[in-house]
């Protein structure tokens, strides 16, 4: 491995602190599903770089169904938004309070 | 080779699920149809979870255990889906045209849940998590006339997606630092580890995932909203169900420390004491009802988890046992409630007056269930609630222990508060009596008997939970 299993660590920690502060701080849907799929990005990261630090195949396999799993919360996160736009025409993360 | 055998009771539920996808697809909706086919296919699959509760093995590369324990918390699953169908006769907030969608998505998220409870394996926890939680924002949504359905999805969504996210981060911190994702390496490894502090934050981060599902204090924000927006079975389902599911992996998941950890303790007891607290304080001031019993869910998964946390063998059965009251009590108080809000609307304090009068047996049943959620005997809440407290004094935790007693006592208040409006308050205008059909006063009376029998005799039960648990020791 030509890249410490550290640095592997410590880049996924950055990418999925950015991704709180993307999914808090942001008062629109979008950008905070937008936060929310980097925070499983930067899971991806951290497996992929376990696996080869191991060098076994578990990480990367959990790697393609974090994609997989990434997609379904996406459709269903977007379906929803629709239905919100569409009822209130707004995003906001506050509707109905 | 894969011994499809031992996969029978889920390959069950999945073709149910099919059946339910394929009468979505057809273009009449019959409410009545689909309510006959669902509670005759629940009742069939109570009885196949049965039948499979003494098969043992691993099945898709050791990754899907088969014991005692996930097969008892099967059963429990298949029994909450077919109560939960037995109450949805009346589905009247949701559109007649997504009654087979309603089943499909149950059928599902218990599917999901109880492939939750047969996981050893990081990844199947992650993606049968997933799945339940998908049918379920889902499943709140369907309520679609309602104002606050759609405010209360968000909420749940979000804080959802947000806890899966960070528990799917802790995961990868626990693979990282282990070097294997089965359940059964990361027990023998952890230990060794487990005062390094990056592994317990992946283990916290993990928990995250956990405790959003069973409501505990960091996470239980969505509870009252989505319990308010979404219809009264459904709300029901969350409460039951998938509250089930959650202690049983919470097990499983805190089993792996071995008991080995103080910081692991100590931060439990906090997460404990707090959603005790806070559910009890903040359903005291409740009047919808949907709302009190949600916050009333928070402060019982704060009593679970003393269970949990006592990390022994006594700990884990009577959590198991705390599992099984939670959801025939729980059940029993929204069947009553529903039956007495009879239009699909939220019911409140108001619904409730003269209840004893206009039903009898239902008033009934909400005095045996509350009596039982307050821990009063002789109800299997009081044995549970005993089971739980004693494991904790067994490894010493008398402040806990006291703290949750204090906790019962605030939380007997508003019990006896919704006991008032059934019995003693008297309805503005006369009301006439509720259409109780015979299946209602069937059910109500086969739900006192259990809760007041279970009480009586608890000890196969316990025998039960503790074979369950006995693969932790």
């Amino acid at each position: 491995m030509i890249v410490p299993f550290s640095h592997v660590m410590i880049l996924s920690g950055i990418v999925f602190l950015m991704g709180v502060f993307c999914a808090v701080a942001r008062r629109n849907l979008i950008m905070i599903l937008l936060g929310l799929e980097i925070m499983l990005n930067a899971a991806s990261i951290a497996f992929v770089g376990g696996s080869l630090h191991f060098h076994l195949m578990e990480g990367q396999v959990f790697a393609l169904f974090i994609i997989a799993a990434a997609a379904a919360e996406v459709s269903v996160g977007l379906a929803l938004f629709v239905c919100v736009y569409r009822r209130t025409g707004s995003l906001d993360p506050g509707i109905g309070e | 080779m894969i011994n499809w055998a031992l996969f029978n009771t889920e390959i069950y539920f999945l073709i149910t699920a099919a059946g339910f996808l394929v009468l979505s697809l057809l273009p009449k909706a019959d409410a009545h149809r689909d309510y006959q086919t669902a509670l005759a296919l629940s009742a069939i699959g109570v009885g196949v979870a049965l039948a499979g509760i003494t098969q043992q093995g691993d099945i898709f590369a050791q990754a899907y255990r088969i014991d005692m324990f996930s097969q008892v918390f099967k059963v429990l699953l298949s029994m909450g889906l077919f109560l939960i169908i037995c109450i949805c006769s009346e589905l009247k907030s949701i559109p007649e045209r997504l009654h087979p969608e309603f089943y499909f998505l149950l059928v599902i998220a218990t599917l999901a849940m109880m492939i939750l409870v047969s996981s050893v394996h990081l990844l199947t926890i992650y993606i049968s998590l997933e799945l339940s939680s998908y049918c379920l924002y889902i499943l709140v949504y369907l309520r679609t006339e309602h104002k606050r359905s759609l405010s209360a999805t968000i909420r749940y969504f979000i804080i959802g997606a947000t806890a899966s996210a960070v528990m799917l981060f802790g995961l990868a911190i626990l693979y990282s630092f282990v070097g294997s994702a089965y359940l059964i390496d990361i027990v023998n490894t952890l230990p060794a580890i487990i005062d390094r502090p990056i592994v317990i934050i992946g283990i916290f981060f993990t928990l995250a995932g956990f405790f959003f599902k069973l409501a505990v204090f960091p996470f239980h924000f969505w509870v009252p909203e989505a319990y308010h927006g979404a219809s009264n079975q459904v709300a029901a389902y969350i409460a039951t169900a998938s509250k089930v599911a959650a202690i049983a992996i919470l097990i499983r998941v805190i089993a792996l420390s071995g008991g080995h950890s103080e910081y692991l303790a100590k931060v439990l007891i906090c997460l404990s004491i707090i959603s005790m607290t806070v559910g009890n304080l903040s359903a005291i001031v409740q009047k919808d009802l949907k709302k009190l019993l949600a916050y009333s869910s928070i402060a019982h998964a704060g009593y679970a988890l003393i269970g949990i946390l006592s990390m022994n063998h006594a700990g884990y059965s009577g959590a198991v046992f705390y599992a099984l009251a939670l959801l025939i009590l729980k059940f029993t108080c929204f069947f009553v409630v529903i039956k007495a809000a009879t239009e699909g609307q939220n019911p409140t304090m108001a619904h409730l007056a003269g209840l004893h009068q206009r039903s009898p047996i239902l008033a009934l049943a909400l005095l045996v269930a509350l009596f039982g959620l307050a821990g009063i005997p002789p109800t299997v809440g009081f044995t549970g609630k005993l089971l739980v407290f004693s494991a904790a004094i067994q490894q010493g935790y008398f402040f806990l222990v006291l703290i949750a007693m204090i906790n019962v006592v605030i939380s007997l208040y508003y019990y006896i508060l919704v006991l008032k409006a059934a019995y003693l308050t008297e309805p503005d205008r006369p009301l006439s009596e509720l259409p109780t059909p015979m299946s209602v006063k069937i059910l109500a009376a086969a739900m006192i008997t259990a809760i007041v029998a279970a009480g009586f005799f608890p000890v196969y039960l316990i025998r039960i939970a503790e074979a369950a648990t006995a693969v932790f020791i």
